[in-house]
């Protein structure tokens, strides 16, 4: 019986690994015979970049972009957000260009209207997705152009780089690659990327109303005051839209707007001050969770 | 002749691929957004289907049933149109690059179309003869086609039509392709009466 069996199992077995070993020899074969050389400056671009297919640069991963650069079809090497500086130089070695100057961005949420600072319209029970409450008169929030705060943005990130504390999207700097995922995931456009400057001075308010009405919503928005158009030895700030622009090209980060900023809506630096306790707060409670966790199992 | 012909226009019209036996839903979903796609698609099935049901009915017959192994069939099977897509996508690429940029993605999706193994299996159950078979595979893969380039006429039809946001996309197409399927069955009967 045992023999029997041995046998079937032994003719399976045989039959069908020799079968796989012939079409696996007539593969390696025709793809001998037919073998069509590959663009070697595609493959040793494609080296160069670092494979994570975040699409930043346009292209629908890394080896779209390599292929653009290696058939000349784009001729810009600055485009790779997560490679950063080190990967433009070996591009730059490779094609024979010249290393254009690069700053690294980072993704930045330009409004600061978490529940401490924001007033309410109405209370949403919606699905939790900022792009359906936001079809619902605008969101809930009072401010049309404030952070909704459920989260697309965070859903959109791969790299964990987003976390949502008291409805407002807060995004850790030294998670974020810059591949601008959430740029286009927030439904109000209130995300934009920034030059990765640890002393960052920006706006965060993307309100275009007249200051009475922000004044009316929100304790921390741009009033449109200009006291920092005034104040600004550069000549870096302007006014778009009833909100004060910081030219960051011409910013030599003196603080000056800062400090005069009757608001608080010009803030130094990648994350908030307050960001940074709750941050901090947040790794706190995760790393006990992990504690708990590990205790229980 | 009568049985092949029997056999072609069965397959076609009454028992169509994917309007009735659905399978291959996944490309018929994803590729008939516009005709160009999906005749690219269509052909690659056919060419495919045809080698492939050139392929595996002797290796079922005269290896698998040899050695009392048909119930390796489903194994054996997938194994061989891989191999077999794999084979054709290389020589493809070499003589014929102008077909090969037209099918494009779509040959390597073969791959892993349940249409073919279903075409496969069918012609293992139904006991066909070899011609048969390869009629059966012609016609499964031209029947296809039909499915295709009639789905993908009715959705630019309705791309234009402006539906209402929820139907937009998926919903739309998933109930069209409910509509069209319902539509084959009006087929039965007609082919045992042609021949009649």
């Amino acid at each position: 019986m045992s023999l029997l069996l041995m046998q079937t199992v032994f003719t399976a077995v045989l039959v069908v690994g020799v079968l796989a070993l012939i079409l696996g020899l007539i593969i390696v074969l025709i793809f001998k015979l037919f073998h069509i050389p590959s663009d070697e400056r595609e493959a040793e671009i494609l080296e160069c970049l670092p494979g994570v297919n975040c699409g930043g640069c346009g292209y629908s991963g890394c080896p779209g972009y390599a292929k653009a650069l290696a058939s000349g079809a784009d001729s810009d090497i600055s485009k790779c957000a997560p490679g950063g500086k080190e990967v433009i130089d070996q591009l730059a070695a490779k094609l024979g260009l010249e290393a254009a100057a690069f700053v690294p961005k980072v993704a930045q949420v330009l409004c600061q209207g978490s529940c401490y600072y924001e007033r309410q319209r109405y209370e949403y029970n919606g699905s939790e997705s900022c792009a359906s409450a936001a079809g619902l008169f605008a969101g809930p929030g009072a401010c049309m152009y404030s952070c909704i705060g459920l989260g697309d943005c965070k859903r959109a990130c791969h790299y964990e780089a987003i976390e949502i504390i008291d409805d407002l999207a807060r995004i850790n700097p030294e998670r974020c690659i810059a591949c601008g995922a959430c740029v286009g995931a927030c439904p109000k456009g209130i995300i934009q990327m920034m030059p990765k400057y640890t002393d960052l001075f920006q706006v965060r308010c993307s309100n275009p109303l007249p200051g009475k009405e922000v004044r009316g919503k929100c304790d921390i928005g741009c009033i449109g005051c200009r006291i920092c158009v005034k104040k600004c030895p550069f000549d870096a700030i302007s006014m778009h839209e009833n909100r004060a622009v910081i030219n960051q090209e011409l910013c030599r980060h003196c603080g000056i707007c800062k400090k005069n900023c009757p608001t608080g809506a010009i803030t130094k630096g990648l994350i908030n001050p307050e960001d940074e306790e709750r941050l901090a707060r947040v790794d706190r409670i995760n790393e006990e969770e992990a504690e708990a966790a590990r205790l229980i199992s | 002749m009568k049985s092949l012909l029997m056999i072609l226009f069965s397959v076609i019209l009454v028992d169509n691929l994917v309007l009735s036996k659905f399978l291959g839903i996944c490309s018929f979903l994803g590729l008939t957004k516009n005709l160009k796609n999906s005749m690219g698609m269509s052909l690659a099935v056919t060419f495919v289907m045809l080698v492939a049901t050139a392929v595996t009915y002797p290796i079922y017959y005269y290896l698998l049933a040899e050695f009392g192994l048909g119930y390796l069939d489903n194994l054996v099977f997938i194994l061989v149109i891989a191999s077999t897509v794999q084979v054709i996508e290389a020589i493809m690429h070499k003589t014929m690059p102008a077909l090969y940029n037209a099918l494009g993605i779509y040959l390597p999706l073969i791959t892993t179309n349940c249409a073919i193994l279903g075409v496969m299996f069918l012609n293992i159950d139904q006991e066909l003869s070899f011609a048969q078979a390869m009629f059966n595979g012609l016609g499964a893969g031209l029947g296809y086609m039909l499915a295709m380039f009639l789905f993908a006429g009715v959705r630019e039809r309705l791309e234009d039509a402006n539906p209402p946001e929820f139907l937009k996309g998926l919903p739309l197409a998933l109930i069209s392709a409910g509509i069209v399927s319902l539509s084959f069955m009006g087929f039965k009967g007609i082919v045992e009466n042609l021949f009649a």
